[in-house]
């Protein structure tokens, strides 16, 4: 008795190290498609045959759709955001007297931290959950083999325009809300201390770091090909029945959150150590 | 004209076909649908401005002027879902011949078009745009030859 229930809880426990072993060459497999993928269209934004009439105007309406429609939502949030940050952070600074370190507050940790996480997270939940749903209706209504049989690269004319236009959506909107939280900033400060205009840019420049500008500036790039890149992978990977388009906007979505959290860390490693 | 007594014989000759000529191809197919977030007329510009880098007022002009052939340049706005059956054939036999020395393709076109009783609707359309088609072929099934009032040895 004492025997078969030992074998079978070794039985038990091969069967599990079998399934982490299955999940964990499940995700590498995954994690290297997924970057052969972003290989492939990375190379391809450097090829002149991607960048014709058709493209360009896929990728203006793809502009207009994530960087214009979403303005009014977006300046909302950012005057909601600025308001709250700004008022802690003016708060916290005057009780415990740290007002030199203010400039420091604002750059690092508002601009370079918070804009760019704050408009991802309003980018994925907007257009990667749509250009994951779009490109999975495409695969399910055969409107795929539609452009490959007129010989039309899928990479040059839906790929590049949908993942340029995230990258460059990214940099612009992360610039824009950190220019209304700033400007709100600006605002509270002479407010609560009385701050002239000067004095206050003037705090911003010397608190600036061109390194984290420049690592915020290729962070939000790489944000932005990796939320559009992702969900158009796994629209790719439905299926030609209906069903699997839910499926591959929820495993697009999830794998576009574990991309963002993943760059989130990446990008602090390289600040802070 | 060619005919088949089976699907699988169509598809494997169909196929051939396809992979043969795929340079200068134009299928008209329900298995190549329109892409429906497009309007008409960006359906079949794409082709032009995809392959040649022709502008699009340019392209859509062109579009235009070969809708109105056929009298339907009030569609170019409008997308796949709200196409009439005839619409949506004429649409598809204009993007097929986009394509430069197109070899235009009709598989098996009463698809499209169930309730057509005979082929002069596709042989008039034919004509409108024949000035820019190299080669029209048509597959389909053999049981289909009397409504293209063809015989039983038609095969060109």
């Amino acid at each position: 008795m004492n025997s078969s229930g030992t074998s079978e809880t070794i039985c038990d426990m091969i069967k599990a190290i079998g399934n982490i072993g299955k999940a964990a060459m499940h995700t590498t497999s995954s994690l290297c498609g997924t970057l052969a993928f972003a290989a492939r269209v990375f190379l391809n934004l450097f090829d002149r045959r991607t960048y014709n009439s058709a493209s360009r105007m896929v990728f203006i309406h793809q502009f207009y759709f994530t960087s214009v429609q979403i303005l009014p939502l977006f300046l909302f949030v950012a005057v909601i955001f600025g308001s709250l940050i700004n008022g802690m952070a003016f708060h916290v600074v005057k009780n415990l007297g740290l007002t030199d370190y203010l400039g420091r507050l604002l750059m690092g940790f508002v601009v370079t931290e918070l804009s760019p996480f704050v408009t991802v997270l309003l980018i994925a939940l907007r257009s990667s959950s749509a250009i994951n749903a779009e490109i999975a209706v495409m695969k399910v209504n055969r409107e795929l083999n539609t452009l490959e049989s007129f010989r039309i690269d899928l990479i040059h004319y839906l790929f590049i325009p949908r993942i340029l236009n995230g990258m460059l959506s990214m940099v612009l909107l992360t610039s824009l809300f950190a220019l209304v939280v700033l400007s709100i900033g600006l605002l509270v400060s002479s407010l609560v201390f009385g701050t002239s205009v000067d004095a206050y840019i003037d705090t911003l420049l010397q608190s600036a770091d061109v390194l984290d500008i420049v690592v915020l500036l290729i962070k939000c790039a790489t944000f932005g090909f990796f939320i559009t890149l992702i969900p158009i992978r796994l629209g790719l990977n439905a299926s030609q029945e209906l069903t699997s388009i839910p499926v591959a906007v929820l495993n697009g979505m999830v794998k576009v959150f574990l991309a963002i959290v993943t760059i989130e860390v990446l990008s602090s490693i390289v600040r802070f150590i | 004209m060619r005919f088949f007594d089976s699907e699988d014989a169509l598809q494997t000759s169909l196929d051939a076909f396809l992979a043969e000529h795929k340079a200068h191809l134009g299928l008209v197919s329900l298995e190549v649908p329109l892409i429906s977030n497009l309007p008409v007329w960006s359906n079949i510009a794409l082709i032009r401005q995809y392959h040649e880098n022709m502008p699009w007022e340019k392209a859509r002009a062109l579009v235009v002027g070969l809708l109105k052939r056929f009298d339907m340049a009030g569609i170019a706005e409008k997308r796949n879902p709200s196409l009439k059956m005839e619409e949506l054939f004429c649409v598809m036999l204009i993007r097929a011949a986009m394509v430069r020395d197109a070899v235009v393709v009709l598989d098996r076109p009463f698809r499209i078009l169930p309730d057509l009783r005979e082929r002069r609707f596709f042989t008039d359309a034919f004509r409108k745009v024949d000035d820019l088609i190299a080669e029209a072929h048509i597959f389909d099934y053999s049981w289909e030859k009397e409504r293209y009032g063809a015989t039983d040895d038609t095969e060109d």
